[in-house]
């Protein structure tokens, strides 16, 4: 009985970090109507920058994870303007296979600077134990949780409170329209890739510490959060986060008790089960 | 005017064909015919990608997966029960079709980004099963041994798959069967069904085309040859194994693809024999020769979106001119 709730609280763990990686992903979604596959390789810089501040800098760890979130955010601001600017309003496939030659170009920049042996982010938190009716938890994945929630409290105030997220809102439902009432969508453009590589940025700093770093770590994150972008229906925030949680359930959970060997293959079987049940996303439309 | 094209036409169609059957005799080195060889395999898989996403529209991410069951299917085939190529090839072309309907029935109701991300994902799906059924596969450590073609006695001419050219020619024959037949599908009724579906799929409809139906043909014709590719690949190479037929195979025959310009039939060929050849000269760059490739390919997206055979059209052949 014990395994199962430690194997849940795995899953939120894990969940918490896909729903970082995916609320960025739909969010570039919704505003610039492109896949970026190569969002991985943002989480993979975010986790290398926090890597790098904490450890020669030796900055605490949840002060390098914002620096890591700034500095990539300013980065994504760059990516759109040089790279996915130009091939606005092509075909969805030229966007996507773009994001591929950018992942390509980044991981393998990386492997060149930083060598392929994986390192890891050390918060200070991973010998702190707690233990809470029975289950063990490490401060630092207590951590993982905390901050990822805050975030995306964050993130709702902003997308649903403040001007500019409703201008946000408004480009995401209609691009012209928008327009017409005065959006300047190039700064909307801007600001939605800067949000979202922040978020991965975040998220690689958490998942730096949990996991390790090494220069393709982004890669099958990236994908298993696109499964939680459709399941919660592209461009939908609500969504996303549950259907992030259901993913790291599903992975703990028959990673654990049926077979490790196919745990990246549940999230293929997971997703072909929602799309048969409810092709529109698990909430349902675009939000 | 009209006459002169047609002469001209004829007579690059026959310097065409003399090249191809002369060109393993004008290259200096045996290496030089083994890319050819590879990138006539490479042209089949990229013509049969271009008949599902240039012609109909439809993003697939999993072609590798195709071409892996196409290879595992007939060299398995051929390592138990000692069936010959002739065979097994055949057999592994339609299984790798059978699979491609099974999942065209599932997955051909999304579009867009949805059937580009769950192909990629059934392409993942594919891999872990060639990696973890060991077993069957051996995983990791791959299907070594897998048998040559069986030599063809034509009487005053005895062919024996050993060179590389004889290989060859066996690509060859191969590729321009498959060249034959999706040009002849393109160039259908069944084709004019498929552009309509790309151009716009209510509108199909509502004119009376089962779209359904003519995507899963393309889907299901698509990984067939994309099998048939598999198996040939599996009996040049002689080994296997599932770091072939990846996600990154997938793109990398997506790339050609696109490169070569995907509506159009001769651009995927010229596509993956561009980018067969190409990649070879990056190899003087050693360590940052995949930077390179990937700064290659976002440069080519930017300034030439509908690729190389689709741009020049536009600018010397356009009808405006």
């Amino acid at each position: 009985m014990e395994i199962i709730f430690q194997q849940i609280l795995n899953g939120v763990i894990i969940g918490s970090v896909y729903c970082l990686i995916a609320l960025g992903l739909t969010m570039i979604f919704g505003i610039l109507e492109v896949t970026n596959f190569a969002h991985g390789e943002i989480y993979m810089i975010g986790a290398y920058t926090s890597l790098f501040i904490t450890s020669q800098l030796e900055i605490h760890f949840l002060l390098s994870l914002l620096i890591a979130m700034a500095v990539v955010g300013v980065l994504g601001v760059f990516i759109e303007r040089v790279v996915f600017r130009p091939i606005l309003g092509k075909p969805m496939i030229n966007g996507m296979l773009l994001s591929f030659g950018l992942s390509i170009f980044l991981t393998n920049l990386a492997l060149l600077l930083f060598k392929a042996d994986p390192r890891k982010i050390e918060s200070g938190y991973s010998q702190v134990r707690l233990t809470f009716a029975g289950l063990q938890l490490t401060l630092e994945r207590l951590m993982v949780i905390i901050v990822s929630t805050l975030l995306v409290i964050a993130l709702y105030f902003f997308i649903q409170k403040t001007k500019l997220g409703k201008a946000m809102r408004a480009v995401t439902q209609d691009r012209e329209a928008a327009q017409l009432a005065g959006v300047s969508i190039s700064n909307i453009f801007a600001l939605t890739f800067a949000m979202g590589c922040s978020l991965a940025a975040a998220a690689g700093s958490l998942g730096g510490a949990l996991f390790t770093v090494y220069p393709s770590m982004g890669w099958t994150p990236v994908l298993k959060s696109f499964v939680v972008v459709i399941m919660g229906g592209f461009g939908n925030v609500a969504g996303a986060i549950i259907a992030a949680m259901l993913l790291g359930l599903t992975e703990s959970l028959c990673g654990g008790f049926i077979s490790y060997a196919y745990k990246d293959a549940y999230a293929f079987l997971l997703l072909v089960v929602v799309l048969l049940i409810k092709p529109e996303g698990i909430v349902g439309g675009r939000g | 005017m009209s006459e002169r094209m047609k002469i001209v036409k004829i007579a690059l169609w026959w310097f065409g064909i003399v090249l191809a059957i002369v060109l393993p005799f004008l290259l200096p080195k045996d290496y030089h015919v083994h890319m050819l060889v590879l990138a006539g395999i490479y042209s089949i898989l990229a013509l049969s990608l271009g008949l599902i996403m240039g012609f109909t529209g439809q993003v697939s991410l999993c072609h590798a997966a195709f071409y892996g069951i196409g290879a595992y299917t007939s060299s398995l085939l051929a390592l138990n029960w000692d069936w010959p190529f002739w065979i097994s090839l055949w057999v592994g072309a339609i299984g790798a079709g059978f699979v491609s309907f099974l999942l065209g029935c599932l997955v051909l109701r999304l579009k867009g980004h949805f059937l580009a991300i769950t192909t990629a994902f059934f392409g993942i799906f594919v891999a872990l099963l060639f990696n973890n059924l060991t077993e069957l596969t051996k995983g990791p450590m791959g299907l070594p041994g897998i048998p040559r073609p069986a030599s063809i006695d034509l009487g005053f001419l005895k062919i024996d798959f050993i060179t590389r050219t004889s290989y060859y020619y066996l690509v060859l024959c191969f590729a321009g069967f498959a060249g034959y037949c999706i040009y002849r599908l393109i160039h259908s009724r069944f084709g004019q069904a498929m552009i309509a579906i790309r151009e716009n799929e209510e509108l199909s409809q509502s004119i009376g085309v089962n779209s359904m139906k003519i995507k899963l043909l393309s889907f299901t014709v698509g990984g067939m040859f994309a099998g048939l590719a598999g198996a040939i690949y599996a009996h040049y190479i002689l080994f296997i194994s599932p770091v072939s037929f990846t996600l990154a195979e997938s793109i990398n025959i997506l790339t050609m693809v696109i490169f070569g310009g995907m509506q159009s039939f001769w651009g995927p060929i010229v596509g993956s024999f561009l980018l067969t050849i190409l990649p070879e000269f990056l190899r003087m760059a050693g360590e940052l020769r995949m930077t390179l490739y990937g700064l290659a390919l976002m440069l080519l997206i930017i300034f030439l979106p509908s690729g190389l055979v689709c741009s020049i059209k536009e600018k010397w052949f356009s009808p405006s001119k």
